[in-house]
């Protein structure tokens, strides 16, 4: 820029500026996800809410919000949480409605395609290898301790592996926290999270594509994906997707 | 988007009813999406943009000091300042990172690469100015007019114009100081 004349500065500047708002990635300008963001605030009031109350609770309320600290900012491949229920291509499905249990998404034993296999650690150490658990119906789900729609969920799977845990059934939590243990061991143990969770990496989630959160599979007994749901998608449904797996031979 | 099912997302006990910020949720859905857009202007990863974004309602939800009939200047004043905040972090780290030999980040294309090193630029220079003046810059390219700048930012209306003339120069300046000119 030749001239220093305030009109010209005054543009080149907003120039500058403008180049801030792109490439973010694939998908364009992120669009603000509000219920979302404020499930997760009413998330994070209420935790602090509680630790204000006692002095004895003050260490409990700090362990409950470490994960909130530990914050997904430099995983390379970032993940968001979705609040509302995502299909295959994209679109919006809708929000959950409880008690609906229609599984439009369940597929025929024909055209399912093989889960990709991985080994990933638990708490103790142990790895953990999904093709292990052949014979079984696998609920794999991608979640996160930032995530409010993925929390939502775990009480749910908490339920269904106190339900169906003699019948040939286990449920797999893969963290995507950054933080690692230092996120998930408080907050499994808090919860009293019944099922193997094990902290998984970029690597894994490419491999199912869980670049949003969260991202639940369901795993035939011969290893093939029965079906896939991206964001929070009803209880019930996955439920019934659960029974049918089951009933298959 | 109303959501019936956001209630049972409430993990931790609701807000008693003698809550002084029971209007957050409105203040929220009215305010949040150009709070996300200022933050997610200037950070380069949406997930953390909302995490800032929540943070500064988290703290309007928790300030004394903060008016609820006026929230939105406080909220966006906020709001630009936790970015900037951000964005000095990440160049100290980007700084710290170069020092001890490992540059991060996925190769791309070499339009990208040029982009992500235009956009750096841009970032390091905001965070080196002084903060008001930043701020004064991010919030104009937002589209905020001279009587919202003054407003979210406390200052006269009517010195707008030189304070944002100034800031402009300082922006150039201390580029020019930096990169030379482009």
């Amino acid at each position: 820029m030749e001239s220093n004349n305030q009109h010209d500065i005054a543009q080149w500047v907003e120039q500058q500026l403008t180049l801030l708002e792109g490439p973010f990635h694939a998908g364009g300008q992120p669009q603000p996800d509000s219920v979302c963001a404020f499930a997760r605030l009413k998330q994070r009031r209420g935790t602090r809410k509680r630790r204000g109350k006692a002095a004895a609770l003050a260490i409990g309320g700090i362990v409950a919000t470490w994960p909130l600290i530990a914050l997904p900012s430099t995983r390379e491949f970032v993940q968001r949480c979705v609040s509302a229920c995502v299909g295959e291509s994209g679109q919006l499905l809708g929000v959950p409605v409880f008690g609906s249990g229609s599984s439009a998404r369940y597929l025929k034993p024909e055209n399912r395609k093989p889960a990709a296999d991985f080994v990933l650690s638990d708490a103790a150490g142990n790895p953990v290898k999904l093709s292990d658990l052949r014979g079984k119906v696998v609920l794999l789900n991608f979640w996160a301790t930032w995530c409010a729609p993925c929390r939502l969920e775990i009480p749910w799977f908490v339920e269904f592996q106190k339900t169906y845990r003699d019948q040939d059934f286990a449920i797999l939590g893969v963290s995507l926290d950054e933080a690692g243990w230092n996120a998930v061991s408080p907050y499994i143990h808090t919860r009293n999270v019944n099922y193997t969770v094990v902290t998984g990496n970029d690597e894994v989630a490419r491999l199912y594509g869980a670049d949003s959160l969260p991202t639940t599979l369901i795993i035939d007994r011969s290893g093939r994906v029965a079906a896939r749901h991206v964001g929070i998608c009803g209880k019930s449904e996955y439920e019934s997707e659960i029974r049918k797996a089951l009933t298959e031979r | 988007m109303d959501a019936p099912y956001l209630d049972a997302l409430d993990e931790p006990a609701a807000a008693p009813l003698d809550d002084p910020r029971s209007d957050l949720e409105a203040v929220f859905h009215a305010h949040y999406p150009r709070v996300f857009r200022i933050v997610a202007r200037v950070l380069k990863d949406p997930a953390r943009a909302e995490e800032l974004a929540v943070e500064v309602f988290l703290k309007w939800s928790k300030a004394a000091d903060a008016p609820a009939e006026s929230a939105e200047g406080w909220l966006y004043r906020t709001a630009v300042r936790k970015a900037l905040d951000e964005i000095r972090r990440q160049t100290r780290r980007s700084r710290y990172e170069r020092l001890v030999g490992f540059l991060r980040g996925p190769a791309g294309p070499d339009e990208l690469l040029e982009i992500r090193e235009k956009q750096r630029r841009v970032r390091l220079i905001l965070s080196a100015m002084d903060p008001r003046q930043a701020e004064l810059l991010l919030l104009r390219s937002q589209g905020f007019s001279y009587q919202e700048l003054a407003s979210t930012l406390g200052l006269n209306p009517a010195s707008i114009g030189s304070v944002l003339s100034r800031a402009q120069q300082k922006f150039r300046k201390e580029f020019i100081k930096r990169y030379g000119e482009q």
